[in-house]
């Protein structure tokens, strides 16, 4: 697959009268790549992935596919696949007319649409089904046609919108691993809509982020999980979602609902060099490790509910009127009782209140990046004092 | 549980009660016109035997003496398919338009055009009148079909059933590649067919009954349509020759039942689906 199978969004823009849905979109593609656009109901997601499409109008910016402008070229030109949420089955036709009805139109030649289906059919399992028509399929064997229907076309971009939506969660953990299966065997670039994290997380090689048409992350899943770029993110991914409470950095340390906790050096440095006092700290629930009691340098609050899960055990607690959500093997007290934790350093997430960015990760942060301070010595003597 | 099925197949057949009821309504004007097309003037008078009175096919006769019958049914035949052709490519036509396309102006187009619906035949029959005269298409078949060639009920009903299509059906075809017309041939028309016969059946039994319409048109005998060589019988100088008259009803029935049986199968399959499945 070459580089020209590129997809590019420079500033792209989506406005309906004058409501805008997608706003200014940057966005690199690369060739053969697997890209999740992942996001809440309503966030533009399926609307950028229908302007790949040329479903849908461009009104700002510039989309370019295989490094050509192509805000201009309708649908049928731009050598593109999509499976809808629905599968878009003609409802009329059998599976072999289904999948093979654009290749007759285009005049494909005979031998090669005969290859190129049982290719397919055999792929996805559907030889016994060619004669059957839509309604007399299940769920999981429709999704396959529409998967085989745009696979026969041998198209450069496969675009998928909620494909698996439609399933019941058994196989939609088997469609997963086939959909990554398929890409690997044909690698198109890729782009795939969903709502759901899980199946964002195990199918993609890079998860882009949308809220409210605006572009919160694109980066790796493991990445999107553990260096979440804003609270938008660091929130979206995970179930439970991350704790966030409301931090103030005064006098090298951290005030949380009330109660002070001096941080690791490392994240004493990152919070200093930020300028900001208004911070919101960021700890998923499954990094929280509780104990009954009070900590030292950790925080303090009232265990007030407990969900079981079967393998693990929900808590609530109460910490100075937020709730914090810690996900545990054991239950360390009854409710009532006064329970702890402390900061994992490895996994702690500092975001500005203001803009809702993260500050950084300490390794990641390197001196060079810095633009706030004045000199080198400066920030090493910071280091070195805190 | 085994008297379930039991209790639902009786319930089912106390059903049948009204439903044969209904048949029954429906069929007698029928069977009626069918028994008096073959009986005397006479015989109808005080005899409401079978045919206790003898069998005669001289009504029959009468009709074929003083009318051009094969020729009027063609005549109504060609009106019918025509009006009903035009129709179903005008209204398959707007209707795509209508739900597949955007243009300035749409709704109010569109409902501009179904108001036309409320306005009776009466304001636009002198219109008419006066431009099929000056094309000079007096007294022929193509003067009654042409102010019919659009139909804003059938746009109406087609535009409501291309609406029920998912507009993703459409949108892979167009990103296949695939033009308008032969999308149109080939998905939106084949998932319509039930609303298109049964539209299609109400503009052919529209045409075949109209009466008022070809009346102001039609001046010789050998261009009259069906509906016009009946009233000939029942409005004649010697009084209604009722028997006559049936039989001319008989002979009137007799291509939309021939049609009736050739369609039925499309027909039954148009009022027994709904909606777009699988």
């Amino acid at each position: 697959m070459s580089d020209k199978n590129t997809i590019v969004f420079d500033h792209v823009e989506k406005t309906y009268q004058k409501n805008t849905v997608i706003r200014d979109l940057n966005l690199t593609i690369p060739a053969g790549q697997r890209l999740i656009l992942l996001g809440p109901s309503g966030c533009g997601k399926s609307t950028t992935l229908r302007m790949i499409a040329g479903l849908e109008e461009i009104t700002g910016g510039e989309l370019r596919m295989g490094g050509r402008r192509v805000n201009e070229v309708p649908s049928g030109k731009r050598d593109i696949a999509m499976v809808f949420q629905n599968y878009a089955l003609y409802p009329h036709m059998t599976v072999r007319e289904n999948i093979t009805y654009a290749l007759r139109v285009h005049k494909l030649d005979r031998a090669e649409l005969e290859t190129r289906l049982h290719s397919v059919l055999e792929i996805l399992g559907l030889e016994p089904y060619v004669q059957r028509k839509p309604r007399e399929l299940s769920g999981g064997q429709r999704q396959r046609v529409a998967l085989a229907r745009a696979l026969v076309k041998q198209s450069r971009y496969l675009l998928l919108d909620e494909p698996l939506s439609n399933l019941d969660a058994q196989l939609r953990v088997q469609a997963r691993k086939e959909l990554v299966k398929i890409h690997d065997l044909y690698q198109q670039t890729f782009v795939y809509v969903t709502h759901d994290q899980v199946e964002a997380m195990t199918v993609g090689q890079r998860v882009a982020l949308m809220n409210q048409g605006v572009l919160q992350m694109v980066d790796t899943p493991y990445r999107v999980y553990n260096r979440p770029a804003n609270i938008f993110t660091a929130k979206f991914i995970g179930s439970p979602s991350t704790n966030i409470l409301d931090a103030d950095w005064a006098d090298g340390v951290l005030h949380v609902q009330g109660q002070q906790i001096r941080l690791p050096d490392c994240w004493s440095w990152l919070a200093e060099r930020s300028g900001e006092h208004e911070l919101c700290l960021g700890i998923r629930p499954e990094h929280i490790r509780l104990q009954a009691g009070r900590a030292e340098n950790g925080l303090t609050g009232t265990l007030r509910y407990v969900e079981d899960y079967g393998n693990k055990r929900g808590i609530y607690v109460d910490v100075g009127g937020t709730e914090v959500v810690c996900m545990c093997d054991r239950v360390p007290c009854a409710p009532g009782e006064t329970v702890s934790f402390q900061l994992d350093s490895d996994h702690l997430h500092l975001f500005s209140r203001t803009t809702t960015n993260s500050l950084g990760y300490p390794d990641e942060v390197t001196e060079s990046d810095d633009t706030q301070w004045d000199s080198r010595e400066e920030l090493l003597s910071y280091g070195t004092s805190a | 549980m085994k008297t379930k099925p039991a209790v639902s197949v009786s319930r089912a057949s106390l059903w049948h009660i009204p439903l044969a009821f209904l048949v029954a309504m429906a069929l007698v004007p029928v069977l009626f016109a069918l028994l008096y097309s073959f009986k005397s003037l006479q015989s109808i008078y005080g005899d409401a035997g079978l045919f206790t009175s003898g069998f005669t096919l001289d009504n029959y006769r009468d009709i074929a003496r003083q009318l051009p019958i094969v020729q009027i049914t063609l005549n109504t035949l060609t009106v019918a398919v025509l009006v009903t052709a035009c129709k179903l490519l005008t209204s398959i036509l707007a209707a795509y338009a209508f739900v597949f396309t955007s243009f300035r102006g749409k709704t109010v187009l569109y409902f501009l055009l179904i108001s036309t619906i409320f306005i009776p035949f009466t304001v636009t029959m002198i219109p008419n009148y006066i431009t099929v005269s000056k094309l000079n298409l007096f007294d022929s078949v193509l003067g009654i079909v042409l102010p019919q060639l659009a139909d804003a009920t059938g746009i109406f009903l087609l535009r409501q059933t291309m609406r029920s299509i998912p507009k993703s059906l459409i949108e892979i075809a167009e990103l296949d590649g695939i033009s308008r017309m032969r999308t149109l041939r080939d998905i939106i028309l084949p998932i319509c067919r039930p609303s298109i016969v049964a539209t299609g059946i109400i503009f052919f039994i529209n045409s075949w009954n109209e009466y008022v319409w070809p009346t102001l048109i039609l001046r010789s005998k050998e261009n009259y349509t069906l509906s016009l060589a009946m009233q000939l019988f029942s409005s004649s100088e010697a009084g209604t020759e009722f028997t006559t008259v049936m039989a001319m009803a008989v002979i009137s029935m007799l291509i939309p039942v021939v049609l009736y049986l050739i369609f039925q199968r499309y027909i039954m399959s148009t009022f027994a689906s709904s909606g777009i499945k699988g």
